[in-house]
C-alpha cells in the first residue's frame, strides 16, 4: 500500500503541473485553452528528439523544450485568441480555435517520419518511445521496502517550487496584480492604464511553458512519449482536475491534481481494471451537477 | 545487389523445386501470366503500438516480392505489393482493408498486424471473398472462426503465425519443468484482444503444472502509468510474472518490476518475440522466455538463405515477424504460380487463388510449410530467452505433435 | 454514438432482431439516455456545459462500457451478423436527406423561432415568454436521438464495434463539432457540409495525403478566424476582417 500512495503522488505531480498551466488560462481569459495537452505533448517529443535526433545533453534539451512550448503560448496568443477578442467573440468560439491549433501540433508530429516534411520535429511516427537508458541518470533508490525512482521524485520539489513561485507571483507582485486586474475586469484593466494584450500573452507563455515542462516530466518518468500522451493521458484528466479544485484556482489545480491521483490509484487497487479512467469523469460529471464551483471554490466568480 | 540477386535466385530454384515435389499441382498456362501484374496487398501496423511488428513484417514481405520479382516473377508476372499502415487501430485496419479490396483490387493481402484488428477485418475478407492471410496474428478465434461468436469457417483466411494456444502453454510447460515454480501472476491488458486471449491462456494452462496463480491484474493498454498494477504484482512476491501484452508495455512492465527489486521469471507471449521489445527492455529483460515461431540460428537452407538475404538487404538481423512476413508474401506467390488466374475476372481469380492457397507446399524460413485443414500452421516451436542486450537465446526446441 | 451503436449490434446478436427494428430502438434508449443526462446538465452554461458532457462521455465509455461484459469491455463487440460495409451506405444517405429535411422544417416552425431567440438572447427569450429550459431539453433529446441513430447506423458499416477514443471518446466528439462549427452551426446544411468537406479533404488534397489532420486544423482556426458563422451561414461571401489583417486584401477577397 505504501508504494501504492508514492506511486499516486508521482502521477498526481504531473496532472497538478499539467493543471496549473490549464486553470491559470480559464482563470484570466474564462477560455479553455484546448491545445494545452498538445503543447504538454510538443515540450515532450521537442526533448526527446533534441536528444536523440540531434544529440543534445538531457539538461539543455529540456530547457529548449520549454521554450518551445513557451513560443507555441505566443502562438495560441497571437493565433487562436487575440484575432476572436477583437471581435467580441463567444468562449466557445476559443475553445474550438485551440482545438483547431491542437489538431495542427499533434498531426505535425504524429506525421513526423523518416523522409517527411517533419522529421526535423519528430521521427517516430504514431510509436511510442522513451528515452535511450543512459541519456539521463535516474539511479532507484530503496528506502524502507519503499523504491523510488530519481525521476519521479525530482518531480515533487520541481512541482511544489514552481507552484509556490506562480502563486507568489500571482498575488504579491506588480504583474500579478496586473493579471488579476484582467481577470476581473478587462475593460477596467485597460482603462486604468495596464497593456491587456501583453498580460494575456504573458499568461500564455507561463502556462504553455509549465505545460512542455509537465509534459517533459511525465515522459522521462514513464517513459512514454508519443504524439498521443497529451490527448490520452492528461487533456481530459486536466478538466477534471480544474474543476474538482474549482475553475480558474491554482492551489485547488495543484489540491485537484493529488486528489485524482490517488482517487485513480485507489480505484486500481480497489476494483482492479480500467475503471481508473471511468471513475475520474463519473466524479468530474457528478461534481458538475452537484456543486459546478468546484470542491474548494466558494463563488463561481472568484478566482486565483 | 548482386549477392541479393544471387539469393533471389537461389530461393527461387528452392521454390520451383518445391513446387516440383508436389507434383507441380497447377500447371497453368505459364504464357498468360507474361506480362501481367500481380496485386498484393498488405494492412499493417507500422505505427502506433504494433509499430514494434509491423515494420519487419513489412520488410519480410517486400524482400520476397523483390526476390520473385528479379528471379522473373510468377510465371512471367510481376508482383505488386501495396502496403498500408493501418496505425495500430482497428477501425481504421477496416478500412484499409476495404480500400485495398474495393479500390486497389488486390487478389490477396497480407495481415493485419494485430489479432484487436483482425478481428474487424477478416469478416470484411470473408464476406468480400478476398483470401487474406494472417502474418501474425496470435489470438484465439483467428482461423477458422474468423467470425467468432459465430462458428461458420470462414473460407478465406489463413494464417501463417504461431497461435498463443499452442505458443503460451509450450512455453509454461518448458519452464515448468525446469525451475518448478509455485507462485505467479499475470499482468494482462485487457482492451487488446491479444493480450486478454493470453491471459485466458495463461488462466486455463498454469493449474496443469501446479503453479497457483495469486492474482491476475488487468489494465488498459492506454495506461501510460503502469506503476500501480506492477507495484501490485511485485508486492505478492510471485515466482512468475506472466505478461500479456505488446508494443512497449511489456519492456516498461519488466524495467518497474526490477525497480521495485522484483528478481523473478517473465514469461511472455508473442508480444516479446521482436528485437524491439528486447531492446527497450534491456538488461531487465534478460531471461525473459517466449515461445517463437521461428529461430534465427535454424540451419535449414530456406532458413539461412533468408537470413542471409535480410541482412544484405537491410544491414539488421531478421526477427520472428520478418520471417512470418517473407513467408506469407512466398506462400500468396506459389498458389498464384498454379492458381491459372485469368488477370481479367478477378472475384474468379481470388476464389482460384484462395483454392490454390490450401494446398500450399513450400519450402519457407519456418520450415516446411503447409497449411492444416482449418487454415491454420502446425510447426515446431522454439522456446528462446532475452539476452539483455536487444537479441535472443534459443532454449528449448518443442517439435510439433 | 456509443450508446446507438451499442444497442443496435446487442439487439441483432442476441435478439436477431432485423436493422431497422435494432436500429429505431437504439435512437429511442438514446433519446432516452438524452433527456436523463440533459435535466441535470442543462441547468449548466457555456464550457461548463461542455466539460459535463465530456464527463459523461468518458465515464460511459470508460466505466461502463470497458466493464461492463455484454458490451465485450475492451475488445469491442463482435457484429459480424449485421455489419455489411457497402450496402448499408445507401440506406445511410436517404436517412440523411430525411433527417435534414425533418431539421429543416422544424426550424422553420415555431420550435425553430424559439430556438433562434434563445440563441440570439436567452434572458429576452425568457422574458417573452418562452419556456427556455423546454426548448433546451428539445433540442438536446433530438440531437441526442440523431446521435443514437447515427451510431446505431455507423455500427452496421463495422464488423466490431470498438470502444476507442477515436469512436465514442473525447476525439469522436470533436471531430462532429469541427464539423458542425466549420460547416456553420446555424443552418441544417452546415454540419452536412462541414462533414462532406473534412472527409473529402484527402481527396481533393491529395498531394497533401498524410498531412491532411494539419489541413483541418488550419482550416479550423481559419474559419472561426474569418468567418465565425462557418462556411454555409449568413452574410453570403463575406469574411471577417481580424485586426490585423490589412485592409485593401480583404475587401478585394470578399465580392458580397
Amino acid at each position: 500500500m505504501d508504494q501504492q500512495i508514492v506511486n499516486a503522488i508521482f502521477i498526481g505531480s504531473i496532472y497538478a503541473l499539467f493543471a496549473v498551466g490549464y486553470t491559470l488560462v480559464f482563470g484570466i481569459l474564462d477560455i479553455l485553452n484546448l491545445a494545452h495537452s498538445a503543447v504538454f505533448m510538443l515540450g515532450a517529443a521537442t526533448t526527446y528528439t533534441l536528444v536523440v535526433k540531434y544529440g543534445q545533453v538531457f539538461w539543455v534539451a529540456s530547457v529548449v523544450g520549454i521554450a518551445a512550448s513557451a513560443l507555441m503560448g505566443l502562438v495560441i496568443e497571437h493565433v487562436c485568441l487575440r484575432p476572436l477578442r477583437r471581435r467580441q467573440a463567444p468562449p466557445i468560439a476559443a475553445l474550438i480555435s485551440t482545438i483547431g491549433l491542437a489538431l495542427i501540433i499533434v498531426a505535425a508530429v504524429e506525421q513526423g517520419k523518416q523522409g517527411s516534411l517533419f522529421s526535423w520535429l519528430w521521427v517516430d511516427g504514431a510509436n511510442s518511445v522513451a528515452f535511450p537508458a543512459g541519456t539521463i541518470p535516474n539511479p532507484t533508490w530503496h528506502v524502507a521496502d519503499l523504491s523510488l525512482d530519481a525521476s519521479k521524485v525530482v518531480i515533487i520539489p520541481v512541482s511544489i517550487a514552481l507552484m509556490l513561485v506562480l502563486g507568489y507571483v500571482m498575488r504579491y507582485t506588480q504583474i500579478g496584480r496586473g493579471l488579476r486586474a484582467v481577470a476581473e475586469n478587462p475593460r477596467a484593466a485597460r482603462l486604468m492604464g495596464l497593456d491587456v494584450d501583453r498580460m494575456i500573452t504573458l499568461t500564455l507563455v507561463i502556462s504553455s511553458a509549465l505545460g512542455g515542462l509537465a509534459g517533459i516530466l511525465f515522459g522521462v518518468a514513464l517513459g512514454d512519449i508519443s504524439p498521443y500522451i497529451g490527448r490520452d493521458n492528461v487533456e481530459v484528466r486536466g478538466l477534471a482536475v480544474i474543476v474538482l479544485g474549482g475553475m480558474g484556482s491554482i492551489p485547488g489545480a495543484v489540491i485537484g491534481g493529488y486528489l485524482l491521483g490517488l482517487v485513480e490509484i485507489l480505484a486500481v487497487v480497489t476494483f482492479g481494471s480500467s475503471v481508473r479512467g471511468g471513475v475520474a469523469f463519473a466524479a468530474l460529471f457528478l461534481l458538475l451537477i452537484l456543486r459546478p464551483q468546484g470542491l474548494f471554490g466558494t463563488r463561481l466568480r472568484e478566482r486565483i | 545487389m548482386n549477392r541479393t540477386r544471387l539469393f533471389g535466385w537461389l530461393v527461387a530454384t528452392l521454390l520451383v523445386a518445391a513446387c516440383g515435389s508436389t507434383g507441380g499441382g497447377g500447371g497453368g498456362n505459364a504464357n498468360s501470366y507474361s506480362g501481367k501484374t500481380i496485386k498484393f496487398g498488405a494492412v499493417l501496423s507500422i505505427t502506433g503500438a504494433g509499430g514494434v511488428y509491423g515494420p519487419q513484417s513489412r520488410d519480410g514481405a517486400k524482400l520476397a516480392v523483390k526476390e520473385i520479382n528479379a528471379s522473373g516473377g510468377v510465371n512471367g508476372a510481376q508482383i505488386e505489393l501495396t502496403v498500408e499502415d493501418d496505425a495500430s487501430d482497428k477501425a481504421q485496419s477496416q478500412q484499409k482493408a476495404q480500400t485495398l479490396i474495393t479500390s486497389n483490387n488486390v487478389l490477396a493481402f497480407l495481415g493485419p498486424t494485430l489479432s484487436n484488428s483482425a478481428v474487424a477485418v477478416h469478416p470484411l475478407a470473408e464476406s468480400l471473398k478476398t483470401p487474406v492471410l494472417a502474418v501474425s496474428t496470435t489470438g484465439i478465434h483467428i482461423v477458422p472462426d474468423c467470425k467468432f461468436p459465430e462458428t461458420t469457417p470462414c473460407k478465406y483466411v489463413f494464417r501463417d503465425s504461431l497461435g498463443e494456444e499452442t505458443a503460451i502453454p509450450a512455453n509454461i510447460k518448458a519452464y515448468a519443468a525446469d525451475s518448478h515454480p509455485k507462485t505467479g501472476v499475470l499482468l494482462v491488458a485487457q482492451d487488446d484482444k491479444f493480450s486478454s486471449d493470453g491471459g485466458t491462456i495463461v488462466q486455463k494452462t498454469v493449474a496443469q503444472y501446479n503453479i497457483d496463480l495469486l492474482k491476475t491484474i488487468p489494465f488498459s493498454k492506454n495506461d501510460a502509468d503502469l506503476s500501480p498494477y506492477v507495484t501490485q504484482a511485485v508486492q505478492l512476491k510471485p515466482d512468475v510474472i506472466f505478461i500479456t501484452s505488446l508494443g512497449g508495455i511489456p519492456a516498461k512492465i519488466m524495467t518497474a518490476a526490477r525497480n521495485q527489486g522484483w528478481q523473478g521469471q517473465f514469461l511472455g507471449g508473442n508480444g516479446f518475440n521482436t528485437a524491439t521489445v528486447s531492446k527497450q527492455a534491456g538488461a531487465a529483460g534478460t531471461g525473459a522466455r517466449s515461445a517463437s515461431a521461428w529461430y534465427i540460428g535454424n540451419e535449414f537452407a530456406s532458413n539461412k538463405d533468408f537470413v542471409t538475404a535480410y541482412k544484405n538487404e537491410y544491414s539488421k538481423d531478421p526477427d520472428q515477424f520478418a520471417a512470418q512476413g517473407y513467408t506469407g508474401l512466398k506462400i500468396l506467390a506459389d498458389a498464384a504460380k498454379r492458381a491459372n488466374l485469368t488477370f481479367t475476372d478477378t472475384a474468379g481469380d481470388r476464389d482460384k487463388l484462395r483454392a490454390a492457397i490450401e494446398t500450399v507446399n513450400i519450402q519457407s524460413p519456418l520450415g516446411p510449410f503447409q497449411f492444416t485443414s482449418s487454415h491454420d500452421v502446425k510447426q515446431t516451436v522454439w522456446i528462446i530467452q532475452m539476452d539483455g542486450a536487444g537479441g535472443f537465446k534459443l532454449v528449448h526446441e518443442v517439435k510439433a505433435s | 454514438m456509443a450508446i446507438g451503436a451499442y444497442v443496435s449490434v446487442l439487439m441483432s446478436n442476441y435478439w436477431h432482431t432485423p436493422g431497422v427494428v435494432s436500429t429505431i430502438a437504439a435512437a429511442l434508449l438514446a433519446g432516452v439516455i438524452g433527456f436523463l443526462v440533459g435535466l441535470p446538465v442543462l441547468r449548466l452554461r457555456g464550457v461548463f456545459l461542455a466539460i459535463a458532457t465530456i464527463g459523461f462521455i468518458e465515464a460511459l465509455r470508460l466505466g461502463v462500457i470497458l466493464n461492463v461484459p455484454i458490451t465485450g469491455e475492451g475488445l469491442g463487440l463482435s457484429n459480424t451478423r449485421s455489419a455489411d460495409p457497402l450496402g448499408a451506405i445507401n440506406f445511410i444517405l436517404v436517412s440523411l436527406i430525411v433527417i435534414v429535411f425533418v431539421v429543416w422544417r422544424l426550424t422553420k416552425g415555431r420550435l425553430g423561432n424559439a430556438w433562434a431567440a434563445i440563441r440570439q438572447d436567452e434572458l429576452a427569450a425568457l422574458s417573452q415568454g418562452i419556456d427556455v429550459a423546454r426548448y433546451k431539453m428539445i433540442a438536446f433529446v433530438l440531437s441526442a436521438l440523431m446521435a443514437g441513430y447515427a451510431g446505431a447506423l455507423e455500427a452496421h458499416l463495422f464488423f466490431n464495434i470498438d470502444p476507442g477514443d477515436a469512436q465514442y471518446g473525447v476525439t469522436r466528439a470533436v471531430q462532429v463539432l469541427t464539423f458542425a462549427v466549420l460547416g456553420g452551426s446555424g443552418f441544417v446544411l452546415g454540419p452536412v457540409v462541414g462533414a462532406l468537406i473534412i472527409t473529402l479533404l484527402p481527396y481533393i488534397f491529395q498531394g497533401a495525403g498524410d498531412y491532411i489532420n494539419i489541413l483541418a486544423g488550419v482550416f479550423l482556426i481559419a474559419v472561426i478566424v474569418f468567418r465565425p458563422q462557418g462556411i454555409v451561414g449568413r452574410g453570403g461571401l463575406a469574411l471577417v476582417r481580424p485586426a490585423w489583417w490589412p485592409k485593401a486584401r480583404v475587401s478585394a477577397a470578399s465580392p458580397g
